[in-house]
């Protein structure tokens, strides 16, 4: 089983390595173990994580990809659809019926014909577009719906730590 | 910790197994996982038909339907139920009906051949999709060059390759649902649309199959498949049904509610 997923990584490496997406790096946090990687996700422009460089870990199932990875930043996140403790939640890192979020029958989810770059781009595209609906961060998804100013603010707090700045 | 310090079966499970209860269930459902695939293989070696009977000794309904069957379908290859099971029952037993059919395998091969780029053109990705293909081609190209059903059997048990498989099969069915959405969109209740019912229903692994699977992947591939059905229903006899409709089934399964078996005739 761990023979096939340990293909597939290698190749999903390979393809990142030679083609990777803007503001994205990611692979095994050392050769010998494909089931453990970091990335570093820069914020997307003209949104208000612009200008960070996010750290995190993603940790591969013996069985993928048949199941999806976990991913979690190792930085502070201030984010609607972020655990306080980094645990990233949106529907692609989710098969159909595990749903703790109640996510839109729409979402995109979990199939083996995912992959790492696309768990990436919807990483990224959440960190542009926070979904207030399936918060994870209840305090942020409240901020972020509300008082839009102060989580603007906030989130440049978080991309100054996140480039070695502390405030 | 126990969750609630004032319920007395928290108490006693913590007391017991040093879990709380969230951990003692969930600890509880991968052992039975555990049993399941300890004791049945994901495709089992043909079987007489009397072991299905030994499942139901109590059962006098399912025991009569099961003697009754004895003359047409006197074995019986059974599945390991994992929700994958109509898959790789289907997969399984088709295939084994190429190793003796060079007319039909080759047809095969030219169907599948094709198939990569049905998927592609609907939008799958390429890039993973191939992995699929690729492992599919390797396991035709081995029936083609050494027709073995030892071999074809340790394929289907060996549980990388023949999940592979299993998604390989998944995405036809999900490409055939999607090409004739027209069609299919007929079946659906609500307001679900055919390509959120495959990303739900079709493509992620572990989701069972209904009947709409099995008529998309048996008109997809062309194969016909007889599926005999073993309920409590009212009927003295097991009824069939032949998927898709008016094609001469070439594999004959067994439903028994959940789950699917392969049956032989000879």
């Amino acid at each position: 089983m761990a023979g096939s997923a340990l293909r597939r990584l290698m190749a999903e490496y390979k393809q990142l390595t030679v083609n990777p997406p803007e503001g994205i790096v990611a692979g095994p946090v050392n050769e010998e173990n494909f089931f453990e990687w970091e990335a570093l996700i820069v914020g997307p422009e003209g949104t208000c994580f612009e200008g960070g460089v996010f750290p995190a870990e993603i940790i591969f199932p013996t069985d993928y990809p048949l199941t999806p990875p976990k991913m979690k930043f190792k930085c502070e996140m201030f984010h609607p659809n972020i655990y306080s403790d980094g645990r990233v939640c949106i529907s692609i890192l989710h098969a159909p019926g595990d749903d703790p979020m109640g996510y839109e029958s729409s979402a995109e989810r979990w199939s083996p014909v995912q992959s790492v770059e696309k768990i990436l781009l919807s990483v990224v595209s959440m960190l542009a577009e926070p979904n207030a609906e399936s918060g994870a961060n209840v305090d942020a998804s409240k901020m972020w719906r509300d008082e839009r100013e102060l989580f603007y603010k906030r989130a440049k707090e978080i991309v100054k730590k996140s480039l070695g700045y502390g405030s | 910790m126990a969750e609630n310090p004032d319920n007395p079966i928290d108490e006693e499970i913590e007391r017991s197994t040093g879990m709380t209860r969230d951990e003692a269930i969930l600890a509880q459902q991968d052992r039975i996982q555990k049993e399941v695939e300890d004791t049945n293989p994901l495709v089992s070696e043909r079987l007489p038909l009397v072991v299905l009977k030994e499942e139901y000794q109590a059962d006098p309904v399912y025991s009569k339907k099961i003697e009754d069957m004895y003359a047409s379908f006197p074995y019986i290859r059974k599945t390991r139920g994992d929700g994958n099971c109509f898959f790789r029952a289907f997969g399984f037993a088709y295939m084994e009906k190429l190793l003796t059919d060079k007319a039909e395998l080759h047809r095969f091969k030219e169907t599948i051949e094709k198939s990569k780029d049905t998927l592609i053109a609907l939008g799958f990705p390429s890039f993973t999709l191939m992995d699929f293909y690729d492992t599919f081609m390797e396991v035709v190209n081995q029936i083609e060059e050494k027709p073995s059903l030892s071999e074809l059997l340790a394929t289907f048990c060996d549980q990388g390759m023949s999940d592979y498989l299993v998604v390989y099969l998944r995405l036809l069915t999900s490409a055939e649902l999607q090409k004739e959405a027209d069609f299919y969109q007929n079946f659906f209740e609500g307001n679900r649309t055919v390509k959120e019912f495959c990303s739900q229903e079709v493509e992620p692994m572990y989701k069972e199959s209904d009947h709409i699977h099995i008529i998309a992947l048996t008109s997809s591939l062309g194969v016909g498949v007889r599926v005999v059905y073993l309920d409590r229903g009212e009927n003295q006899r097991a009824n069939h049904h032949d998927f898709p409709e008016g094609m001469p089934p070439q594999i004959v399964l067994l439903y028994r509610p959940g789950h699917y078996d392969i049956l032989y005739g000879e």
